[in-house]
């Protein structure tokens, strides 16, 4: 592997940039507080997805998506 | 003290060209930084001080200053790094670095150049055709020749990495690509498959007809050209940001990057999927069938995957530096993080920015709902913060660290550093969340003075004064910012003095290897001709019936200068038209 990839406190290049206190393993590490900014990340999402629903629709009048007729181009 | 180990000890040939391409960038921002503060002030009407008929120049030397030269200088001096580093050794032959770099520096100029001759009397050109140069708008020669040649120069740049690629393989037979040098590869193939549409457009199109060779080119065609190059280039502007998300906020963060094997996928995924979705931007094309443009925002929707990706591996990456530094319970191990370093803030705060222009990406996305937007100042919002932060911030903030890498100085003053990256955010944050706000009223992007008379727009919440004087503060915030930026840098290369304190030059490693990635992913001519394929399907319909529409070189469309003084009579005519 590759002499530049970083070897963690107890590797031979520990770097003085970071302070860590322990050694997490990947058996060990559960990204448990990333699954709540994910989902709090969607949960935004979704709430924007609805606000954008009254912008488009409710806001100004239909663009694109009117009624059957002015789709198919009857109208 | 053990011996210092930074980039410069390493790769002292490297690290000039770096520090000049770096250099080459960092003018480009503050240059471009200081021209949208122009266009904040002048816009909004806050203050005028040039003429309306040359905002163009301003806004296309803004454009083209920043997206093509900071960003693409910085990329492939960022990559240099990557694939050296990465590899361990050197380039092949360091005079062919400085070779591709000096052909993009003289494509630059001739750019800069023909732009700067709209606004100078005594530089007989003018190009005044914003980043887009959408025909019929016409440039100076000059101008199209130095973009190809910039362009040019980064196609040779990859050659430089992929020889040094293959030099190591047949030393290294039996190993996987080091990550970096992984991203840096699929990143270049798919932009020499895209660039390849721009080359078409400008060298079979634009420049013989900007010589008077031939009479007159088809819009649609050079616009659709464009595009096939004009989506992928914003993931040639992401791309390295990613790559420092990946190999950099972990180590910053004190942990290691959850998972090497998703990072390869989400490259492979741009690198397959960058290309067959230009036609998202011109929903609002006639001459282009809807059916088209639905395939286009399928492959769009599909595009947003290797992002959500990203999002997951890389905040999982900085929990677990965050949880190694101590930090516990649900959320608050986000105070275990090292807020203090501004290479660490900067590129956490882009990525922030990033999520939210993500939202604003997904309302683009759509055939439907685009038409709300659609040429709006929305969209000036969202990619401010895409390109504008997600990469710039991220380029900035990272400069902190390797700014002493290259030059064996420590930062002159972190906490400045610290201070800029904030402000940026905040400033950002007016100026951005302004711009989304007013394209939803229909204020229209790229206009000089949108004040019209007899007409008012209406925001559903607030006051275009309001919205005016966030866009004309958050400006100003994000100019000083760039400022401080600059000083920062300028004061470290020449008033700095060498420390023995540089952190080694090393990246993260991994809590889950390449090891435990299928080899397939390594295979980069089954992804290269996947991703060919799928512009094929994607481009060869479209391209037929534009060119069966519009024919090859268009019908007789004259020339049109925006920076030649106005026809009176054409003035005239324009006013009565809107007149009721
Ligand atoms: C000091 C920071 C910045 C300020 C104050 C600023 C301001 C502005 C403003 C007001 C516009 C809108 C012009 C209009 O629609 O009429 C604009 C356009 C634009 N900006 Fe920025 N900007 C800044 C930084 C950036 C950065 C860092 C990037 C990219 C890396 C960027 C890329 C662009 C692009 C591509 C356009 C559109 C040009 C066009 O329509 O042709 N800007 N900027
Ligand atoms: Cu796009």
């Amino acid at each position: 592997m590759s002499s530049a990839i970083e070897k963690g406190v107890d590797g031979k290049h520990p770097t003085n940039e970071t302070d860590q206190v322990r050694e997490l393993d990947h058996d060990e590490y559960d990204p448990i507080g990333t699954a709540i900014l994910v989902g709090i990340y969607f949960l935004i999402l979704v709430a924007l997805w609805i606000f954008m629903y009254f912008v488009e629709f409710l806001g100004n009048g239909p663009t694109v998506t009117g009624v059957l007729l002015t789709v198919v181009g009857l109208a | 003290m053990a011996m210092r180990n930074a980039y410069i000890d390493q790769f002292p040939k490297e690290a000039r060209v770096i520090r000049a391409i770096l250099w080459s960038s960092f003018l480009a921002l503050t240059i471009g930084g200081t021209l949208g503060l122009i266009q904040g002030l002048h816009r909004t009407n806050v203050l005028r001080f040039i003429p309306s008929q040359d905002y163009y120049t301003v806004l296309t030397a803004h454009g083209v200053l920043l997206v093509i030269t900071f960003t693409i200088f910085f990329l492939v001096g960022i990559f240099t790094w990557a694939v050296t580093t990465s590899l361990d050794r050197g380039v092949k032959d360091i005079r062919f670095t400085w070779g591709w770099y000096a052909i993009m520096m003289i494509g630059t100029l001739l750019v800069g150049v023909s732009i700067l001759g709209g606004v100078v009397d005594q530089i007989p050109m003018n190009a005044d055709v914003l980043y887009t140069f959408y025909s019929p708008f016409q440039a100076h020669p000059a101008f199209y020749v130095g973009f190809v040649l910039f362009v040019v120069g980064t196609w040779l740049a990859g050659f430089d990495w992929f020889r040094t690629w293959w030099a190591w393989k047949k030393d290294n037979p039996d190993e996987r690509i080091p990550l970096p040098t992984f991203m840096a590869l699929t990143t270049m193939l798919f932009w020499y498959l895209s660039s390849i549409g721009v080359a078409i457009s400008i060298l079979a199109f634009l420049l013989p007809w900007s010589l008077g060779i031939i009479d007159s080119v088809n819009p649609l065609l050079t616009r659709t050209l464009f595009w096939f190059f004009g989506h992928p280039v914003v993931y040639f502007w992401l791309m390295p940001a990613y790559m420092l998300w990946y190999t950099m906020l972990p180590k910053l963060s004190g942990g290691k990057l959850f998972s090497d094997p998703l990072a390869r996928v989400v490259f492979v995924l741009f690198l397959i999927l960058s290309t067959p979705v230009g036609i998202h931007h011109q929903y609002l094309d006639p001459g282009i069938a809807e059916g088209f443009k639905f395939i286009a925002m399928t492959n769009t929707m599909f595009l947003l995957l290797p992002s959500l990706l990203t999002a997951f591996t890389v905040v999982a990456s900085m929990e677990h530096g965050a949880r190694q530094r101590g930090g516990k319970g649900y959320l608050s191990w986000l105070k275990a993080l090292p807020w203090r370093d501004p290479a660490f803030t900067g590129m956490a705060l882009a990525g922030l920015m990033f999520a939210a222009g993500g939202f604003s990406g997904m309302i683009n996305a759509g055939l439907s709902i685009n038409y709300l937007v659609h040429n709006s100042w929305w969209v000036v919002g969202h990619f401010h913060l895409t390109v504008g932060t997600a990469a710039a911030l991220t380029f900035m903030a990272a400069s902190y660290w390797f700014i002493p890498q290259l030059t064996g100085k420590e930062i002159w003053n972190r906490s400045l550093g610290l201070v800029q990256v904030v402000l940026w955010f905040i400033g950002m944050t007016f100026m951005s969340n302004a711009m989304h706000r007013a394209g939803l009223f229909g204020m229209p992007r790229r206009t000089a003075e949108p004040q019209y008379q007899g007409f008012d727009f209406e925001p559903a919440v607030g006051t275009v004064a309001e919205i005016d004087a966030q866009v004309a503060l958050g400006a100003a915030l994000l100019t000083l910012s760039v400022y401080l930026f600059i000083t920062n840098m300028v004061l470290t290369t020449i008033g700095g003095s060498t420390s023995d304190a540089i952190p080694d030059n090393t990246y993260a490693g991994t809590l889950s290897g390449p090891e435990d990635a299928p080899v397939i992913i390594d295979n980069l001519k089954l992804w290269t001709s996947i991703a060919v394929v799928l512009v094929i399907i994607a481009y060869s319909l479209p391209l037929a019936s534009i060119i069966d529409a519009g024919g090859l070189f268009g019908p007789g469309i004259d020339p049109w200068k925006p920076s030649v003084v106005a026809d009176p009579s054409l003035v005239l005519e324009s006013v009565r038209g809107v007149m009721p």
